[in-house]
């Protein structure tokens, strides 16, 4: 088995497991780990396509990802918290609606 | 020895990647997500990819987690152990749901890596001359303010709009 086989198949494991955690999790906080486990799943793929085609595309790729998984993570703590100030209480079976 | 090292990395990354999933407590979480970041940083290196390494640590097991570990400390929400959960439907779905797409991909992977026609990654690399050169800062620099110098300025727009969004949903009210 190449280097290349190997490390997609993580990359495939670990996707697959963040989607089972967004799924699973209650807590908001969790999810959004998980959805960061889908992102560094995603760029293991990239760097190892990049890897093996000899170019550096993919490397560029993962920078833009990195960029907004920074986005997402701040915007959505921010609206957790924010959520927090509200409730009190943080689980995503509450938030039925987005109120203003 | 380097397939060695990328095996326990891998295996490494994927038990932690459970690891995130079931432990009962969020900053438990937290800690295997660390884990994973800085094992998949690893094998960045190991695919040389040296940048990206450098990256994956200092913005993501650096910056990201270190947010994200400030808000589970913050909000201290009550753990929840997903194995004694009341709503099975629920529980049941999302597992076979993460199972099958599991299967899907691995499955598809497997496919495409024994079956039908092969493409050449061994024609594809480039001069032996410098066998690695891609993964160097000297490359990716090269490709990052030349052919995609758009892309790299539009992400500053990006980080702005998250900088004004955290602001805004930050104020208090």
């Amino acid at each position: 088995m190449t280097s290349i086989t190997f490390t997609l198949i993580v990359s495939a494991i670990i996707f697959a497991l963040g989607t089972m955690g967004v799924l699973l999790r209650r807590n908001p906080l969790v999810q959004f780990m998980s959805i960061e486990l889908m992102l560094n799943a995603v760029n293991l793929a990239f760097i190892s396509f990049s890897g093996t085609l000899g170019t550096s595309e993919g490397q560029i790729f993962v920078l833009m990802v990195l960029t907004v998984a920074a986005a997402e993570a701040v915007v959505g703590l921010a609206i957790i918290v924010a959520l927090f100030r509200r409730r009190r209480r943080i689980d995503v079976d509450d938030i039925h609606a987005m109120e203003g | 020895m380097e397939q060695v090292i990328l095996v326990i990395l891998g295996v490494l990354a994927v038990a932690s990647a459970v690891g995130v999933v079931f432990m009962p407590n969020a900053v438990y979480s937290a800690m295997m997500l660390l884990l994973n970041l800085v094992s998949l940083a690893t094998l960045f290196l190991l695919l040389h990819a040296q940048f990206m390494f450098a990256a994956q640590l200092l913005i993501y097991a650096g910056a990201i987690l270190v947010l994200f570990l400030f808000v589970v400390t913050l909000l201290n929400p009550e753990g929840e152990n997903v194995f004694k959960d009341s709503k099975q439907l629920q529980k049941a779905g999302a597992f076979t749901g993460g199972i099958i797409l599991g299967i899907i991909l691995v499955g598809s992977l497997i496919y495409a890596f024994t079956g039908g026609p092969q493409f050449d990654f061994a024609a594809a690399q480039p001069s032996p001359a410098q066998p690695y050169a891609y993964g160097s800062v000297e490359a990716f620099g090269m490709g990052l303010f030349t052919q995609f110098l758009l892309p790299f300025e539009l992400t500053a727009l990006v980080l702005l709009v998250a900088l004004i969004g955290a602001v805004v949903l930050g104020k208090r009210r």
